[in-house]
């Protein structure tokens, strides 16, 4: 991976700035206490301010993209040591999985509408889809659940498809109409309808991967066991890795180039020869593909799912992850799954409060920092390579 | 079916009809002059609703019983009340953004929206209950078989009639209709023109907001109930009801409401299946109509600059 | 949080000099205990209810100097939706320290959590939630609940249903297990006890608009209107009913007995039946006691119909702590075993399944804007009528 134009010298800043995130994040998912995540978010902010103001980010920033391969490495392990450090803590590792899933399925939505300019209000709903699709395969077939995951992409992006006439045809707020309408439609039709379990929702059996049974504690020695989410988090991360290496691969390759067209101009794309519909199903399929494969194992995670995880307003959740984060990075993705599912879960001591403050926290952001908090840089087709 | 039965299905769309109609004509405006859509508008509804009962209870605490005095001064206070809010909406939150992605204005406002529900749940004393709404129309009715005839349904028709034919003159026979038209064609050209720009949109979201308010109180008055919840689906349906009519246009969208709640009634009583499935019909339907007429059923006039 | 993790972290912090670790030296040893409600949505005023009475009962305790515990309550929001319930039931049973809680007000919501207090070993004692399968679903020693059924409740209701001369109803249930199950039960013994049901109608738990079905319904001319499902949109069709001009007697469940749905339908809730689970409190020398403690502390919102339940179930899960000790396993045996316990609401006794077998169901009717016993009622004395009577 483009090592060669890789320094030793600008390894550290990226390096530096992952240890000190990790670091806050192990105290941050620790804290207790009102006051405590009050001054850890506020030291958080001015840290991150600070460290903007000084150039401190830039200089990451620079570190990352002249050492990709190393730095994904790095990331990997600074969340291997999150998961050692909470390694018998069940709750903080459900939660720790729960993110790198939603980040799979931010993932899908940042092709279809960061790459491709494709609008999708409905990827609660193909999420939806996955996690149904797991449910009744565990349950009803003896399918390896290897099998299950794909089968949960596959359904998501095949029922995506009957909705490709509409999105096409339609454009910018006309085809939000059509996906507000299919997640409104999806949540309603598993209410009413018996079969799926209606508005109780169903059971999900425990994943199964080739005699590695996900939901039993992980026992090593006599006197060291792991809680049995740490297992979810070690196939969330593979799933999530694979799938982060699938979608920057798209980025760069020409058919990212090609959406990257569709979306900036597609009178102009159209001009040129290119394919609109054709890179719009693309994105549309690949991106409720992966919806799907993360809803499928979140569903086997947690066990039990319901209509209600599959609100509009759970769709709202995803894309203001990808907006929060800025459209179309990935690395965004990260920060702000991070903050858009950890920060409610720590502000439960403030309980009925939350969903006024978390709000007002996005309302905020969005006035100060209107392209989210990691814009996506332009395309450098030279790694390393920086502007004079 | 009988006649009485037939009436009384018909009464209930039309009603429904009226608010999303109103609903979605906010919607509409808002996107006419500004291109953006303002996700927090159930919720600015709601909160008229809110203000308007308020108002109410106010009153009655001083002691003014009148009713027709008690409908004016509510009805005042909550289109007021919502039209400041909606200037402030536009104001604070919709023109900051006007550069940034338009998901960003979306995003923004549904969280508002949140916002203002999860204020009015909290901050309004036992916000969390559903309200009894006062009756200030006239309740006789008159049974005609199996068609209940309120008169309050009757004026709330009427009025909500008025209310729109209104809108419809102050946007085509007035100087500041003419200005927002203006603005709604093209930015550039109403700016050179000497059209103050800001001040059309601050209106026009004052106006938006001021029907939704009155929507607001039409909800409360028909179900005699409000809660900090009705916004949300109230305003998905208007949204929606703007689109199927084809944004920026007002008359799509006052076609738009009638259509989507007829589509809720007949799936809830026309169709074989159990009626808790009127809503995946209706929304069935607005996909296979956005398939069929992508940019609505009465098409803005676009053409592509290239 | 272990305390090996604790002392882990304070290093940590430390070798960060970020964070300062403070020992406090506490004369009796704490002990967390728990509470799952939905504490916002629109049954959250049963929720909150619930939770200020489990806080009063814990907050009673710590006054008590012979208490041998120092007693904490952790408080987790359900919101009322199974997915959100799972999540809160997962970090409270993964958090070793609560050695017991008591749990969720919505069917819907305890029926999809059992399974996660039984791998987690957390005992809970359910104090507001009526469906059957809660507890006889499954063989879980983990689960208790104080409160009865739904059984018993529709049994009881459509005896007395029937026995007021009612021949005809048409039901409007929610879809949620918690309707469904309303729904089923009632059915089922009111047909036994020769009434006829005219029309089923199911509806969802968010719905604001009920004309089309109540149109339907009118059609049919049923003499009682029954409705399973929440005091949110029971107020909605109460409300909706008189617009349509639907005379027909609304008879509820124990999801709308509170306080909340007589503020909501205002003037038109007088006349209208509903039925509870368990002795009436405000007959019992505990019951008084609850009210006038909870008005003592003077809490924002009022403790509603299950608050009783939930004072009791929490006290219960203290006084097992105070004989078995901080141990969740002492303390779930020590609960599958209580019988003839005294409580607010009546005795406790638990049977093999851990459910409370006092099946006594109280008869409300609304009266001048109160939940009134039946048999005190003007309505039972023939002073007033019941619509259709």
């Amino acid at each position: 991976m483009n090592r060669g134009h890789a320094s030793r010298a600008n390894l550290m800043p990226g390096t530096l700035g992952i240890a000190a995130a990790t670091a806050f994040l192990i105290l941050f998912l620790s804290v207790e206490s009102q006051a405590g995540t009050a001054v850890l978010l506020l030291g958080g902010a001015v840290f991150v301010l600070g460290a903007a103001r000084f150039g401190g980010i830039a200089r990451m920033r620079q570190s990352f993209t002249g050492n990709e391969g190393a730095m994904n490495l790095v990331v990997v392990a600074a969340a291997l040591l999150l998961t050692g450090f909470f390694y018998d803590d069940h709750f903080t590792l459900l939660l720790v999985a729960t993110v790198m899933i939603y980040m799979v399925a931010a993932l899908g939505l940042t092709v279809q509408f960061g790459y491709a300019g494709v609008l999708n209000f409905a990827g609660a709903a193909f999420f939806g889809i996955g996690c149904y699709t797991a449910a009744v395969l565990t349950r009803n077939t003896a399918l390896p659940h290897v099998l299950v995951l794909l089968a949960g992409g596959v359904m998501a992006a095949l029922i995506g498809a009957l909705l490709l006439l509409p999105v096409l045809r339609t454009r910018g707020h006309y085809s939000a109409v059509v996906t507000i309408a299919f997640t409104l439609l999806f949540k309603t039709f598993l209410e009413v309808n018996d079969t799926l379990g209606g508005p109780q929702g169903l059971r999900v059996d425990g994943m199964n991967l080739f005699g590695w049974r996900f939901n039993d504690n992980i026992e090593i020695g006599e006197t060291l066991e792991l809680s049995f989410f740490a297992n979810y988090v070690v196939g969330s991360l593979i799933l999530l890795a694979l799938a982060f290496a699938f979608v920057r691969r798209l980025e760069r390759s020409w058919t990212g180039l090609n959406m990257d067209a569709v979306r900036l101009d597609e009178t102009a794309a159209a001009c040129f020869g290119y394919n609109i519909s054709r890179w719009k199903i693309t994105a549309f399929t690949v991106g409720n593909f992966l919806a799907g494969l993360a809803g499928a194992i979140y569903a086997m995670m947690l066990g039990f799912i319901a209509p209600t995880n599959f609100t509009f307003g759970d769709s709202l959740i995803l894309v203001s992850i990808v907006l929060l984060g800025g459209i179309g990075n990935p690395w965004g993705i990260a920060v702000a799954t991070t903050i858009v599912i950890v920060l409610p879960e720590k502000l439960q001591i403030i309980q009925e409060y939350r969903f006024l403050l978390y709000a007002s926290m996005v309302i905020l952001i969005l006035l100060f920092r209107p392209l989210g908090l990691l814009p996506r840089p332009l395309r450098s087709y030279v790694p390393g390579w920086q502007p004079k | 079916m009988d006649v009485g039965l037939f009436s009384q299905y018909v009464m209930n769309g039309l009603m429904l009809g009226m608010m999303y109609a109103l609903v979605a004509v906010g919607f509409t405006l808002f996107f006419g002059v500004l291109d953006v859509i303002n996700f927090s508008h159930g919720d600015v509804l709601m909160v008229g609703s809110f203000t308007g009962l308020a108002t109410y209870l106010g009153l009655d605490a001083l002691g003014v019983v009148w009713p027709v005095f008690q409908l004016t001064a509510v009805l005042a206070a909550a289109t007021l009340a919502m039209a400041l809010l909606g200037a402030a909406i536009a104001r604070y939150l919709v023109l900051p953004l006007k550069s940034a992605p338009a998901l960003n204005t979306l995003l923004i406002t549904l969280m508002l929206g949140t916002v203002l529900r999860e204020g009015i749940r909290l901050f309004y004393p036992e916000g969390a209950n559903p309200k009894p709404f006062p009756a200030l129309l006239p309740t006789d009715a008159t049974a005609l078989g199996n068609f209940n005839l309120r008169t309050d349904n009757l004026i709330m028709l009427l009025a909500g009639l008025v209310v729109i034919v209104g809108v419809h003159l102050l946007i085509n026979r007035t100087k500041l209709g003419l200005a927002i038209r203006a603005v709604a064609q093209d930015e550039e050209t109403a700016k050179t023109m000497g059209i103050n720009f800001n001040l059309v949109v601050l209106v026009t979201f004052a106006i938006g907001s001021a029907l939704a308010a009155f929507a607001g109180i039409m909800n409360g008055l028909y179900y005699n109930e409000t809660n900090f919840g009705i916004g949300l689906l109230l305003g998905v349906i208007g949204f929606s009801s703007a689109i199927i009519g084809g944004l920026g246009n007002i008359y799509g969208a006052i076609i738009g409401g009638f259509l989507f709640a007829a589509l809720q009634t007949v799936g809830a009583v026309a169709l074989p299946f159990a009626s808790a499935y009127k809503d995946v019909f209706a929304f069935g339907v607005v996909i296979l109509i956005m398939a069929w007429r992508p940019t609505g059923l009465i098409s803005e006039k676009v053409s592509e600059r290239v | 949080m272990t305390t090996t993790r604790k002392a882990q972290l304070v290093v940590f912090a430390a070798a960060l000099a970020l964070g300062m670790a403070s020992a406090v030296a506490e004369a009796k040893e704490k002990v967390k205990v728990g509470f799952i409600g939905p504490l916002s949505g629109g049954t959250s005023s049963n929720g909150l209810g619930g939770r200020n009475s489990a806080d009063l009962a814990v907050t009673l305790r710590n006054a008590d100097p012979n208490a041998k515990y120092e007693y904490e309550l952790t408080v987790l929001d359900d919101e009322c939706k199974p997915d959100k319930g799972v999540q809160a039931a997962t970090k409270m049973a993964a958090d070793k320290d609560v050695i017991a809680a008591a749990t969720h007000y919505c069917s819907a919501v305890a029926i999809a959590t059992v399974d996660v207090y039984n791998r987690f070993g957390l005992p809970v004692v359910v104090w507001g939630a009526v469906l059957p399968d809660i507890t006889y679903g499954n063989d879980y020693k983990e689960v208790h609940r104080v409160n009865g059924t739904m059984i018993n409740q529709n049994e009881t209701a459509a005896k007395f249903m029937t026995g007021l001369g009612y021949k005809t109803w048409a039901v409007i249930h929610d879809t949620t297990d918690y309707g469904k199950g309303h729904n089923k039960y009632f059915s089922q013994f009111v047909t036994e006890n020769g009434g006829k049901i005219l029309g089923t109608f199911g509806v969802t738990a968010d719905q604001q608009d009920f004309t089309a079905e109540l149109t339907k319904i009118k059609s049919l001319k049923p003499e009682v209107l029954y409705f399973g499902g929440l005091t949110p949109i029971g107020v909605r069709i109460r409300a909706q009913m008189e617009k349509l001009g639907l005379e027909a007697q609304f008879e509820g469940t124990s999801g709308i007995v509170s306080d909340t749905f007589i503020e909501g339908a205002a003037g038109l809730a007088e006349g209208v039946v509903a039925f509870r689970e368990g002795a009436p409190t405000e007959k019992l020398p505990g019951g008084m006691y609850f009210t006038e403690q909870y008005g003592k502390k003077g809490y924002s919102e009022p403790a509603e119909a299950y608050g009783a339940f939930a004072f009791a179930a929490m006290n219960l899960i203290l006084d097992t702590i105070e004989a078995q000790g901080p141990n969740r396993k002492k303390v779930r045996a020590a609960l599958n075993g209580v019988q003839g316990h005294d409580s607010i609401v009546g005795e406790i006794s638990f049977d093999d399944h851990g459910q409370n077998t006092v099946a006594l169901i109280t008869k409300y009717v609304i009266q001048d804007g109160k939940w009134t016993l039946w048999e005190d009622s003007e309505y039972a004395s023939g002073k007033r009528k019941l619509k259709g009577q």
